[in-house]
């Protein structure tokens, strides 16, 4: 089959999503002649349907994920597929790592450091939280930063009857901190609390890519081209060079794409998968693995759902999937007890509907027949949670590889993803689902009880270092063999923290992006 | 080694259950009639048989077109479809819920020498138990207790996920764009 060649770009970005949407936005408007390739079909506000069976539609359609270990399972449920990615679909959760989360090796011996510092990072996160439109009252127990452009929406009766259980534990639940407008901001408008953010907001209250970056990046003539699978990325015979991409068409068809500047802003495990996809004789292992650790240090957060029943109305569907409230106090105390390891945090008052993954029927799988229905009629008006997210050393056991024996259905390699949580770090989990026990026992539950572990985010694999026989990229995402490729998105970060990841992936891009625009005449002719 | 399938049921005393008794009505109005109509991927029989399974598990389940729902949705391209299994295992959607079927089949014969469509309701449940205590005795692939797991969120779907189905639970809607049908 021949192959079919198009004009070259200045840039191209793989990905549409948080990263790849905000990375062409912001280049775009510097001018850059910008192309972004997305491997799903094209989205519109009109398909973000309040429905949690049709939302699914959102989801992961790609290639399979193998998955092994004890923390694993979340892929297909976290990531996106079309135009915006998992930025349809996210729950807007909007916090910066700690300043230890930056220097977890140097203050304790284990897991890494990343190459930046909190204060390297702070101006990024502050404009990213106006850029993004971010809610949120001031918080002692979070790292100091710029207010927030919005002030939080407030308590809901979900987290108003979980409240004195924080209060009898000693910790301090507060507002929490959201890519949601509790007021109509930047032409976008104001929540309304109803409780579907994770089947896509098509207001725009909370944001994302189709309403605040593609009209940004659009406007700055920023092309995207759909239904383009990228395979691997090119390089010169030297290979110290990236010339392009070779992506796969909606009919099979092999295309390159040449480039100046290749941006590779998957979704992490995609990332690290084309990275590993695009060997030559002179990048064998696949680009940026000559320290031999592409791939290696994933991460994930390990989360427990702590449910329970209360005597009052807690109005269960009404609030936003992310969480109502939040407690990070205690997050800095990354050794509470003696072999427990790992920051935590508590995400109170989730937005719940009676189906899906994260629905009030699933809390109770066990319940079958009159008794589930019986539960139901109650937890519609009585059900609340929270959820704890716990921190996961980086270990290079944990990784992304390819497996040879199966390809996917583009005749690739299939991605396999190793996971499995460390002693220290299961033990810390166990302590905090113990926490979350007491807490809503204290709050007067009439029931409550522990979900399963399980994962919750995707980060490392293409890690970030000074060190480049010990990393992937440099602090900006630059890889280390090869100057005009860079990588975006979660797979950078060297340590998880316990926190949601897009707002430090967000600021990231921007730095990132800053550096390439000021930088500009190093890779363009 | 804990994979994707070992979500999620705990076991409960088989005591609890010894009062339960199956109900028929249907609650949704939406329910859609399936009967004399031919499936797309399922046999007529699978189908009857993944009903027959779910309707335990949700009461109106098989009058809610759960079969249908499960059926049409592995006949569609699976970047459409609207499956909970999506999430968790989407290699082979088709087989996992033809093996599942099997499993049902095969399990209610070595325990009754029964067809899952002739056993009586308490048979149905001792299959149901068993799937929730991950104590079948001949059905393995897939794992029953996931299966349980996807065959429940299913019929939960279709009987509590749609509209009318929070209409019936009293939780308001509050779509920004409603469904364009329940499924």
């Amino acid at each position: 089959m021949s192959q079919i060649s198009h004009d070259k770009v200045e840039v191209v970005i793989i990905g549409s999503g948080i990263a790849g949407s905000t990375m062409a936005a912001e280049l775009g408007e510097a001018a850059f002649n910008v192309l972004v390739l997305e491997a799903g079909p094209e989205r519109k506000l009109s398909d973000m349907i309040s429905s949690q069976i049709w939302s699914r539609r959102l989801r992961w359609a790609g290639p399979e994920v193998l998955e092994t270990g004890d923390l694993v399972g979340a892929a297909n449920f976290a990531m996106g597929w079309g135009t915006g990615g998992a930025g349809l679909h996210w729950y807007a959760n909007w916090y910066r790592l700690h300043p230890d989360d930056f220097r977890v090796r140097s203050l304790f011996g284990r897991s890494l450091d990343w190459p930046i510092g909190y204060d390297d990072l702070r101006p990024w996160y502050d404009h990213a939280q106006s850029y993004f439109g971010v809610s949120g009252n001031d918080d002692s127990n979070a790292p100091s930063g710029e207010a927030y452009p919005m002030p939080a929406t407030s308590m809901s009766k979900q987290s108003s009857a979980i409240k004195p259980g924080f209060d009898a534990e000693g910790l301090e639940l507060t507002t929490n901190t959201l890519a949601i407008n509790s007021a109509p901001y930047a032409g976008r408008a104001g929540c309304l609390l109803d409780g579907w953010c994770d089947a896509g907001c098509p207001i725009g209250a909370l944001t994302n890519p189709l309403v605040l970056q593609w009209p940004r990046a659009r406007k700055a003539g920023v092309e995207l081209r759909h239904n383009a699978y990228v395979a691997r990325i090119e390089t010169d015979p030297s290979g110290s060079k990236a010339t392009g991409v070779l992506y796969l068409d909606e009919q099979g068809r092999e295309n390159l794409q040449p480039a100046d500047i290749v941006i590779s802003a998957c979704h992490t495990i995609w990332n690290a998968r084309l990275l590993l996809l695009s060997t030559s004789d002179k990048h064998p292992d696949g680009l940026g693995n000559g320290s031999k650790t592409l791939g290696r240090y994933f991460t994930s957060h390990a989360l427990t759902t702590i449910h329970g029943l209360f005597s009052q109305e807690t109005e269960p569907h009404l609030g936003v999937s992310g969480a109502n409230t939040l407690c990070l106090d205690g997050y800095e105390d990354k050794q509470p007890a003696k072999g427990a390891f790992g920051s935590r945090a508590w995400l109170v008052g989730q937005a719940a509907k009676p189906n899906d993954l994260l629905g009030t029927a699933l809390a109770k799988p066990e319940l079958y027949g009159e008794a589930l229905d019986d539960y139901l009629r109650n937890a519609s008006r009585h059900y609340g949670n929270m959820t704890v997210l716990c921190e996961e050393d980086s270990i290079p056991e944990n990784r992304i590889t390819l497996d040879p024996s199966k390809r996917d259905r583009y005749g690739l390699p299939q991605a396999h993803v190793i996971n499995s949580l460390p002693h220290a770090n299961a033990t810390r989990s166990k302590l905090a689902k113990e926490e979350g026990l007491r807490i809503f026992k204290a709050a007067g539950t009439t029931d409550a009880w522990a979900g399963p572990r399980n994962p919750m985010h995707m980060m490392g694999g293409t890690i970030m270092g000074d060190d480049a026989s010990a990393s992937v990229t440099n602090s900006f995402g630059q890889v280390h063999e090869v100057d005009n490729l860079f990588v975006a998105g979660a797979s950078l970060f060297p340590t998880p923290g316990a926190v949601n990841p897009t707002a430090t992936l967000a600021a990231l891009v921007f730095r990132t992006a800053d550096y390439i625009r000021t930088h500009r005449s190093e890779w363009l002719p | 080694m804990i994979g994707r399938r070992h979500f999620l049921t705990r076991v409960i005393p088989t005591t609890f259950w010894t009062s339960f008794i199956m109900r028929s009505l249907s609650r949704n109005a939406e329910a859609k009639t399936v009967e004399n109509e031919s499936y797309k991927t399922l046999t007529t029989t699978e189908a009857e048989t993944l009903g027959a399974w779910c309707a335990i598990i949700v009461s109106g389940a098989g009058q809610a077109g759960v079969a249908r729902f499960v059926d049409e949705n592995l006949a569609g391209d699976q970047a459409a479809s609207l499956l909970l299994l999506r999430y968790l295992d989407a290699s082979d959607m088709a087989g996992f819920y033809r093996n599942g079927i099997s499993g049902i089949e095969k399990e209610c014969q070595h325990r009754f020498g029964l067809s899952f469509a002739r056993a009586n309701a308490d048979q149905r449940l001792e299959l149901v138990e068993a799937a929730i205590a991950s104590k079948m005795q001949v059905w393995t692939n897939p794992n029953p207790n996931f299966f349980y797991f996807i065959s429940r969120s299913d019929a939960v779907d279709v009987v509590y996920g749609t509209q009318a189905g929070f209409a019936d639970l009293n939780i308001p809607y509050l779509a920004h764009i409603p469904p364009p049908r329940p499924w």
